[in-house]
């Protein structure tokens, strides 16, 4: 029995490509580096939204010649599980962490431990005050409500709007929520927002959502601030044939919202590319080891594109690795490309 | 028979007159009129059902009755628990033997009675085993080792174990509730042998529930039959026999619609 | 020759086998990575163990008298908060503290006694608490993790200094197994479980045998959550819940407490907890990712069982041999 597990166990480390420090490769113009191990710490580590990240530090470790990283933390969010991994990985003498804010004191100490011991620590896909990351890799979740807010508020200038959001008060959806209530008490005060817990299962989303919905038939419009629940947003209003007749949108690309964009039961979803998430993470962890810290990673805000009927196109039919498919050709170019929003700058 | 000084009138552990139970619209006690002498076994016979065991669970505290009152060594007494009858001295063995399976049989004696280092809530298990030991000894009675779980041995080794423990405890009036209705020949031989002793000491009064009207008229000095609810026959066992015993409880059931 | 009595002796062991396996976990692990045996991984095994062998205390002896709380992981979750709650409403924190720990037993009462004095199974009524505290704690906490009082004394004897939340994690173990195996209630304890008729008809207060075990296992999960939540340095929503109930309930088996009850040993829970905290520790530090992480736990726990029911086997078979 024992020798079976050992069996299994090394087979799977072969599989995942986990390794101990060994010799890594040539990367181009890049000396060559120690295979340095990286390990990303996740608040839901078997959830769909994040293939495209593990797709792109895959990727990322794959061009720069260094082991896949490992992919650990918590499957439902459970914070102290993800401290304990951290924990470990730092123990284990890791040689970059990236890891998901979602818990503004649980990981304070352990990043000073880690940057204390020489382990660069970025995080990424969610942000928390009064931490300690080398740099912020994500998209500006407070920013990217305030942007759907007054998207929202194009369209529903009164009455009520149901939001689904799956884990109140998580560091990675709440302050999106903040934005869009921030948005709309600017541009459009007669908009009342009922927010829904939605959880953080799929299944229970649309639950969630359709019993919500079904206690208020009035209202303007069906969104979400997380994945899962714009999902269940889209299945809502095409079963229940309210396309094009109240409001709908939310964030991130999972193939139901993909199909409601194009069909129309949603106006809109933002990208906030997940893959350039974990590409980017890695990348940045490369050249801050490589130049002894002189390459320091910048604050980088992965997205905030307003997916349409305009251009969902390719977002629906390539199926791309970049968004959690299994297609890894190239995707060809659109003969013409749509305007972006207007730059603005901070001052 | 040992001779004792006694206040009450020849020798009467217990008596208890019209008691009555009901449960919902069921009765199973009608007027029950009982008694047991010092040193003396009291077989109790009926039908499956009859209310046998209702009334020992009455006058072992488990249940209580509606109506009728109870007299203890001459002072009328009222059964408030199982705890308070056993500190009066009436022990009882159930039909399921109360034993717990997984303790061993040092343990399931001292069950609920288990000594401590007072005023420390430890165990003297030392202490207890050396009685144990002590007590199955004196009776008599063929246990190998007191540590072994009770789950482990044979029917009849439960059951002596069983009455040891209510003897150990000082009974003064011991219930079995057919205690040999499992057991094969041998392993009855072996308990109708330990009741008889005891009933050689004389400082004890048994009632005894059974089925096999050889043993009851072996063992037991006089026998009561409960019917309908009351007592309907009582005599003493050289008075009568197994035959008649039999023709008593079947009566009216025969195919042939009685005599 | 007199080494045989002592090897017999040892063999008896309930909690043998399971301490045979962990052992075998522990080798496997240091074999396979440099940094297992280091003491800054023994405290992240130890922080592992900590809660899951607090709740597995309590829950031997529900288990041990046919009962189970499925709630214990939500009195965790909620404990902490209760805390804060009277914290900033002016308590001194050492009193919030107790406060919160009287509110833990308070559960445990409740639940207790709607089993005993309504009768409903303690499967359906513990449930029903879970949700009713996971409610609880969202409205509480507003769904928002709290950060935990810092510079306090209390709190630093509270899972705030290093290996205090393990060495509280010891200290209930053994004071839950001297309860378990040397006192009356331990016995009574066993007695309800393995013939609940049985031990009412001796007189042994059955109802009230569990209501005191729901007591003290809804206790002690309250205090594993407090400790665990100091030591992270922050009180989340998210801590305790199911998995880690279920989790403690898996370590109690695992370390030889029967699920339908009748015996059990919280010493033996302890090793099942440490079992897991290996195991879960261990492949981490290996490196393996998340999809295979429950594949290969999976596997090892299996595994584990089933040399541990081998190693029962033939410790029963020796042991027989020896007594006929």
């Amino acid at each position: 029995m024992g020798g079976t597990t050992v069996a299994a166990s090394t087979l799977l480390s072969a599989c995942t490509g986990v390794q101990e420090a060994q010799n890594g490769g040539n990367s181009g113009p890049f000396p060559s580096t120690p295979g340095w191990r990286f390990a990303f710490v996740n608040h839901v580590t078997t959830n769909s939204f994040f293939v495209p990240t593990r797709s792109g530090l895959t990727d990322a470790s794959a061009l720069l010649g260094v082991p896949e990283p490992q992919w650990t933390g918590s499957e439902n969010g459970n914070v102290a599980q993800m401290a304990s991994a951290m924990e470990t990985a730092i123990n284990s003498k890791v040689d970059g962490i990236a890891v998901a804010l979602t818990d503004d004191n649980a990981f304070v100490e352990l990043t000073k431990r880690a940057l204390g011991a020489g382990i660069p620590v970025i995080a990424y896909n969610a942000n928390a005050a009064g931490n300690y990351p080398l740099t912020y890799v994500g998209q500006d979740l407070y920013l990217s409500g305030f942007r759907m807010g007054q998207r929202i508020a194009q369209k529903v200038t009164s009455g009520d709007i149901i939001v689904g959001i799956s884990q109140p008060g998580g560091n990675n959806v709440q302050p999106r929520l903040d934005g869009i209530t921030d948005a709309l008490k600017q541009s459009a005060p007669g908009v009342r927002i009922q927010s829904v817990n939605t959880g953080a299962e799929q299944a229970g989303e649309l639950n969630a959502m359709t019993a919500a919905y079904t206690g208020n038939t009035a209202v303007k419009g069906i969104y979400a601030v997380d994945a899962g629940s714009t999902a269940a947003c889209a299945k809502l209003i095409a079963d229940r044939k309210l396309s094009g007749k109240i409001g709908g949108g939310g964030f991130d690309l999972l193939d139901d919202t993909v199909t409601g964009v194009k069909d129309g039961a949603l106006d809109f979803t933002i990208d906030q590319s997940p893959y350039l998430q974990g590409f980017l993470s890695v990348l940045y962890l490369y050249l801050f080891r490589l130049s002894g810290t002189l390459v320091a990673p910048p604050v980088t805000d992965t997205g905030l594109t307003f997916v349409t009927k305009e251009n969902v196109g390719p977002y629906a039919s390539a199926r791309s690795r970049f968004e959690g498919g299994d297609n890894k050709a190239v995707i060809a170019m659109p003969g013409s490309i749509p305007l972006p929003p207007p730059s603005v700058l901070s001052r | 028979m040992t001779e004792t000084p006694v206040t009450e009138p020849a020798g009467e552990v217990i008596r208890v007159e019209g008691i009555s139970k009901k449960f919902g619209p069921v009765t199973a006690l009608a007027d029950i009129n009982l008694h047991v002498r010092r040193g003396e076994i009291l077989g109790l016979i009926g039908d499956n059902g009859a209310g046998k065991s209702t009334l020992i669970k009455i006058l072992t505290g488990y249940h209580q009755p509606d109506g009728g009152h109870i007299v203890f060594e001459g002072e009328p007494t009222t059964l408030k628990s199982v705890v308070h009858a056993r500190s009066l001295g009436i022990e009882t063995v159930f039909q399921d033997l109360a034993m717990i399976n997984d303790l061993p049989v040092y343990l399931n004696l001292h069950l609920n009675r288990e000594l401590t280092h007072r005023p420390l809530p430890f165990l003297r298990r030392r202490e207890m085993k050396r009685r144990a030991r002590e007590a199955l000894d004196s009776i008599g009675i063929d246990i190998p080792s007191v540590t072994a779980e009770v789950g482990m041995l044979s029917g009849g080794q439960r059951q002596a174990i069983a009455v040891a423990r209510s003897v150990y405890s000082r009974a003064k009036l011991l219930l079995l509730d057919e205690p040999l209705a499992a057991m094969g020949a041998k392993e009855s031989a072996v308990i109708l042998r330990l009741l008889r002793e005891l009933k050689q000491r004389g400082d004890i009064a048994i009632i005894l529930i059974a089925h096999n009207y050889g043993q009851v008229t072996d063992v037991c000095d006089r026998v009561n039959l409960l019917q309908h609810g009351e007592i309907t026959f009582d005599r003493q066992s050289k008075d009568t026999s197994v035959a008649e015993l039999f023709e008593l409880v079947n009566a009216e059931y025969r195919l042939d619609g009685g005599h | 020759m007199s080494s045989k009595p002592v090897l017999l002796g040892v063999m008896q062991v309930k909690e043998l086998s399971i301490l045979l396996v962990t052992i075998a976990a522990g080798i496997y692990f240091t074999v396979t990575s440099g940094a297992f045996n280091s003491l800054d991984n023994y405290q992240t095994i130890a922080q592992y163990v900590a809660p899951w062998s607090i709740i597995a205390a309590g829950q031997v002896m529900l288990l041990i008298c046919g009962e189970i709380d499925l709630s214990a992981g939500f009195v965790f979750t909620l404990a902490p908060f209760m805390m804060m709650q009277f914290f900033v409403n002016g308590w001194p924190l050492w009193l919030a503290l107790l406060g919160a720990i009287v509110v833990s037993t308070l559960v445990g009462l409740a639940n207790g006694l709607i089993r005993t004095v309504l009768g409903i199974p303690s499967f359906i009524t513990t449930l029903g608490m879970a949700f009713l505290l996971q409610g609880l704690v969202l409205i509480i906490s507003n769904a928002r993790p709290v950060g935990t009082p810092k510079d306090s004394g209390v709190l630093e004897v509270f899972g705030g200094a290093r290996w205090t939340e393990f060495l509280w994690a010891l200290g209930v173990v053994v004071v839950m197994q001297v309860v378990l195996s040397a006192t009356r209630f331990g016995i009574h304890t066993q007695a309800t479980g393995g013939n609940p008729v049985g031990a009412a008809e001796s007189g042994i207060p059955v109802n009230r045998v569990k209501v005191v075990n729901f007591a003290i296992t809804s206790t002690l999960a309250g205090l594993a959550g407090i400790l665990q939540g100091t030591r992270v340095g922050s009180y989340d929503p998210t801590n305790g819940g199911f998995t880690t109930m279920f989790f403690a309930v898996a370590s109690a088996v695992i370390g030889g407490t029967a699920l339908l009850g009748g015996s059990g040993t919280v010493a033996g829970a302890c090793l099942g907890a440490l079992l897991l905290g290996i195991v879960f520790d261990g492949f981490n530090l290996t490196g393996v990712s998340a999809n295979a992480f429950n594949l290969v736990l999976g596997a090892a726990i299996l595994g584990a069982m089933v040399l541990n029911v081998t190693l029962v086997v033939v410790r029963n078979r020796i042991g027989s041999r020896e007594r006929t």
